[in-house]
């Protein structure tokens, strides 16, 4: 019976590729309007399609590297780790290697594929939107899916065909290492680079020079316009296909550890993706912008269709299958937890609540007032989703124990029944960067400023999909790595080395201290590569507008090359030490201090990490949208002293909401995956 | 080439030029090498309009294209009390430039703007350009400070503009701050206060005031007069201004 489930596995995969190559041609053969439309989206996809060049380029080498390491470090058999003798079988280590490439593979074909069709569908859009709201929404949610479809799709494939083939939980654990490892990379390059372009152009062009977003007059604004796809699409598509996969691969090793074989605990996760697959493609069909011509409570109506599909869905999986209801609950409640976390996050950026609308109040008094509000303001909303995960850990870990299934299972499995609707939600996520872009062409091609007007009513549900997604992913990854955290536990319990991770162990409380101070060293790292490459490029804007007085009488025509090359370089050069952060550190922890520092270090890092992530998300789309409230005419709007500092507050935002919040679950996700690898080899080798 | 005569507010300048008003907008607000940029308001000028007080015919005779064939973009005829000795009755179309060089032509209208109570918020442009609060219409302003001066302050010519004053027009103490992007509101406040309450007409709020404000607070206009003449160029609604001008009305809202 499992094995039917992994070919049906197969086959949901391929319905959704397929469907996310049917919509890929059908966005396709939209019309892309004007020649000025075209030329413009042609500069935005030159400038993305160069940086993901360079960036997979330079991911293929790491990617090598790392496959010979893991290839030959896995050739040896750890199993008589205890006696520290191993036996050297060269299959294992190429099956390691090969699942690890595929992974890494898969998540950058995702993020391509998203990437590939935004740049087509941005131009799109915004010649639709000449037409109708309902139109351009349509093509730009459809655009979307794209990537959400076929991120599931891979991932599906990927999983289930090495389980098919091996019927190896270790080595889908490879092939989750891989999607993170790239992911990671992905998400830390394009945060660094999308808030690089966006800084420096804001800064010199609207404060220095005083020309309006999107202005063609700018040079960074193809920059700009390049980090909303690598960034926004690429990098969140690399994002949560590896939590995606993560969430999986946890539950399957500690249902591998459970029972023997290819059994139901094995496979469980992957049938309810398959599941989550089915109900997103059926969700997706219900996002209709209906007579009000709101398209937020569309993309939310998609969302809410998707859960109550999908729990449907798994009722009947529950009680058809005769599994016990432990799996049911836990699914349910990490489903639940997930969209209830998710909109909490919009709470706490949207303008239409307290926490956004008092921050604009307040930045009358200046930039510090502004500052330490929406600062204090990120800080309270940890403790919405704090709780929530908090309680789907409890409950889950109750209601599986309750029902006989392994109370460690039940976060598992809440984690993948959070995730498995991820088709929906990256669907609704990738479509705020295509209808932002569209805005962008649309100021910069010059269209009618009723293109511009629509494309801002689409931008705005764009922002709180955004927001939405965050806080579902950070839960999602946090009830992913607490499973990947037990997974550890358990295979190094396998390795016959009994860990103790009590907090009367010193060795346990350094590993924690050191796991507690790695977040915000990372963060730290990725937002001062951001502002060091906005230095860069401020200087290039500022020598363009020296040099060439032309650009702005709009008689010269920017170099706009110049910032895509320096953003593109800037960031890829910036990825050195956070990827050593996250792949590095825990092994040194790990082979010199141990297994129960190491454990120490993993929770350190998963409690700090999901904080900050969580704290920086939210703060950072604050101020985000408190400035935007202002700049609507509220509180002496724009040019006032509240819009100056609610720009202050925004540019200090714009590193915390899309360079290293949004990495930071990647950074915690890769660090578990790195420890739960290595973790045999760990526990015969290490020093302390 | 035709060589246009323009009248500059921002700063006080009479200069000819062979750039079209929109050109001469883009180019006075940031196209110069010499690095001059910001909001700009001119007049255009009946270009036949001689006086004994500016060298014009000088400078137009000086206005010719450079070497290359490109356009001569402005000689300089004077930047002293230029409003002082111009003819109101010159002025053609007023631009109103953004400081991204984008520019709004406004005609001049027959009729003044309807008076109504409340009080009000002057912006004067030329030649001093303090900010200033007054119980007066727009007319009576004018008349007091041009006309009929009933105090040692006077002036041959003024350019000032009324600016939003929103609810605190008519309430002062309680009314909502709203949009107004004005610093120091708690002063403007407490002059208004002080307007209703003493017998004075018009009270400072800013000596020091810059030239410039932000376009989207002119309540009705820009008003430009001496002794013989006022001309009111009336501003379109925010809506107009949106729907029409939507490129100029972006930059002026940065």
């Amino acid at each position: 019976m499992e094995t039917i489930w992994l070919y049906i596995s197969i086959g949901a995969g391929v319905v959704s590729i397929a469907v996310a190559v049917f919509l890929f041609f059908w966005v396709k053969k939209q019309d892309p309007g004007t020649e000025r439309a075209k030329e413009v989206a042609g500069w935005i996809k030159e400038g993305a399609q160069t940086y993901l060049k360079r960036l997979y380029i330079s991911l293929a080498v790491v990617a090598v590297i790392l496959a010979f390491i893991i290839a030959v470090v896995f050739s040896f058999d750890f199993s008589q780790a205890a006696e520290r003798s191993a036996v050297i079988i060269p299959l294992n280590g190429i099956s390691m290697a090969v699942t690890f490439i595929g992974g890494a593979l898969c998540s950058a074909v995702a993020g391509y594929m998203g990437m590939a069709i935004a740049v087509e569908a941005n131009v799109r859009t915004a010649t639709a939107a000449n037409e109708s709201l309902n139109k351009a929404f349509k093509l730009s949610f459809y655009a979307g899916s794209v990537m959400g479809l076929a991120m599931v799709g891979l991932a599906i494939i990927g999983m289930s065909t090495i389980m098919l083939v091996t019927q190896s939980a270790d080595l889908v654990l490879g092939f989750s290492f891989g999607a993170s490892a790239l992911a990671l990379l992905a998400k830390a390059g394009g945060g660094i680079y999308t808030k690089t372009a966006d800084i420096a152009a804001d800064l010199v062009g609207k404060i220095e020079v005083g020309i309006p977003e999107d202005d063609p007059r700018n040079p960074a604004v193809v920059a700009d316009n390049v980090g909303d796809n690598v960034g926004d699409v690429a990098g969140m598509g690399a994002d949560i296909f590896d939590s995606y996969v993560a969430s999986v691969v946890a539950v399957m090793l500690i249902g591998a550890v459970a029972s023997d074989g290819l059994s139901m605990y094995v496979v469980l996760p992957l049938i309810l993706c398959t599941l989550g697959s089915f109900a997103s493609l059926l969700g997706i069909q219900f996002v209709r912008v209906g007579k009000n011509g709101k398209p937020g409570p569309a993309l939310n109506f998609g969302t809410i269709i998707t859960t109550v599909l999908f729990a449907a869905m798994v009722v009947a999986l529950v009680l058809l299958g005769d599994l016990e209801l432990g799996i049911l609950w836990a699914t349910l409640v990490g489903l639940i937890a997930g969209v209830v976390i998710g909109f909490t996050s919009d709470y706490f950026t949207s303008d239409n609540y307290k926490p956004v609308l008092e921050t604009a109040r307040v930045s009358s008094s200046g930039s510090a007032i502004n500052i330490i509000t929406g600062f204090s303001y990120g800080l309270i909303s940890i403790v919405p989703s704090v709780i929530g995960i908090a309680l789907a850990t409890f409950l889950s870990y109750k209601l599986a124990e309750l029902s006989g299934v392994q109370g460690i299972y039940g976060i598992g499995i809440s984690a993948v029944g959070m995730l498995s609707i991820s088709g929906m939600i990256v669907s609704a996520d990738a479509y705020g960067p295509i209808v932002d872009n569209a805005r962008g062409i649309a100021e910069m091609a010059g269209m009618d400023p009723h293109v511009i007007e629509t494309a801002d009513v689409l931008d705005s549900a764009g922002n709180t999909a955004k927001a939405i997604t965050k806080g579902f992913s950070i839960s999602a990854a946090a009830l992913t790595v607490l499973a990947l955290f037990a997974a550890f536990a358990e295979v190094v319990e396998a390795a016959g080395f009994t860990i103790n991770l009590s907090l009367q162990e010193p060795i346990v409380v350094t590993g924690v201290f050191l796991g507690a101070m790695t977040p915000p060293l990372f963060s730290a790292l990725t937002m001062l590569s951001v502002t060091h490459n906005a230095f860069d490029m401020i200087e290039e804007i500022r020598r363009q507008f020296r040099e060439k007085p032309g650009i702005l009488a709009g008689t010269e025509k920017p170099d706009y090359a110049t910032c895509v090359r320096l953003a593109a370089q800037g960031a890829l050069s910036s990825l050195i030490l956070p990827a050593f952060l996250a792949v590095g550190l825990p092994l040194l922890i790990g082979f010199i201090l141990g297994p129960n520092a190491l454990g120490g270090f993993l929770g350190g890092a998963i409690f700090t990490g999901v904080i900050f992530a969580l704290f920086m998300a939210n703060a950072g789309g604050l101020w985000d949208n408190a400035k935007k409230y202002i700049e609507t005419g509220k509180f002496g709007g724009p040019g006032s002293e509240a819009h100056k500092a609610g720009v202050v507050g925004d540019t200090v935002g714009d590193p915390f909401k899309d360079t290293a919040g949004p990495s930071l679950n990647t950074l915690i996700t890769v660090m578990s995956l790195v420890a739960s690898l290595f973790a045999p080899i760990i526990a015969a080798f290490h020093i302390f | 080439m035709t060589v246009h005569l323009y009248l500059s507010l921002i700063p006080e300048a009479l200069i000819a030029s062979m750039l079209s008003p929109e050109e001469f907008g883009a180019y006075y607000a940031v196209g110069s090498n010499k690095k001059s940029s910001g909001q700009a308001i001119f007049f255009e000028i009946d270009p036949d309009y001689r006086s004994k007080h500016f060298r014009i015919q000088e400078g137009i005779a000086r206005c010719i294209p450079h070497d290359d064939g490109t356009p001569k973009a402005s000689i300089y005829i004077s930047v002293y009390r230029v409003l002082e000795q111009i003819d109101i009755k010159t002025l053609k179309r007023l631009y109103l430039v953004t400081q991204d060089g984008r520019t709004l032509g406004l005609d001049p209208s027959d009729v003044l703007p309807e008076p109504c109570e409340g009080l009000h918020l002057y912006k004067e442009v030329v030649p001093v350009s303090p900010l200033v609060a007054s119980r007066l219409n727009p007319l009576e302003f004018y008349d007091l400070i041009v006309k009929n001066p009933t105090s040692l302050v006077t002036m041959p010519a003024i350019a000032f503009v009324e600016l939003r004053l929103g609810e605190l027009a008519e309430d002062p103490d309680m009314g909502e701050i709203g949009d107004l992007p004005y610093p120091n509101m708690d002063h403007l406040r407490e002059v208004l206060v002080d307007l209703q309450k003493k017998p004075v007409a018009t009270k400072m709020v800013d000596r020091t005031s810059p030239s410039t404000f932000p376009y989207r607070t002119m309540k009705n206009g820009l008003f430009v007069g001496n002794e013989s003449k006022l001309l009111y160029y009336p501003i379109p609604s925010h809506e107009v201004l949106r729907e029409e001008n939507y490129r100029w009305w972006r930059s002026a809202n940065i």
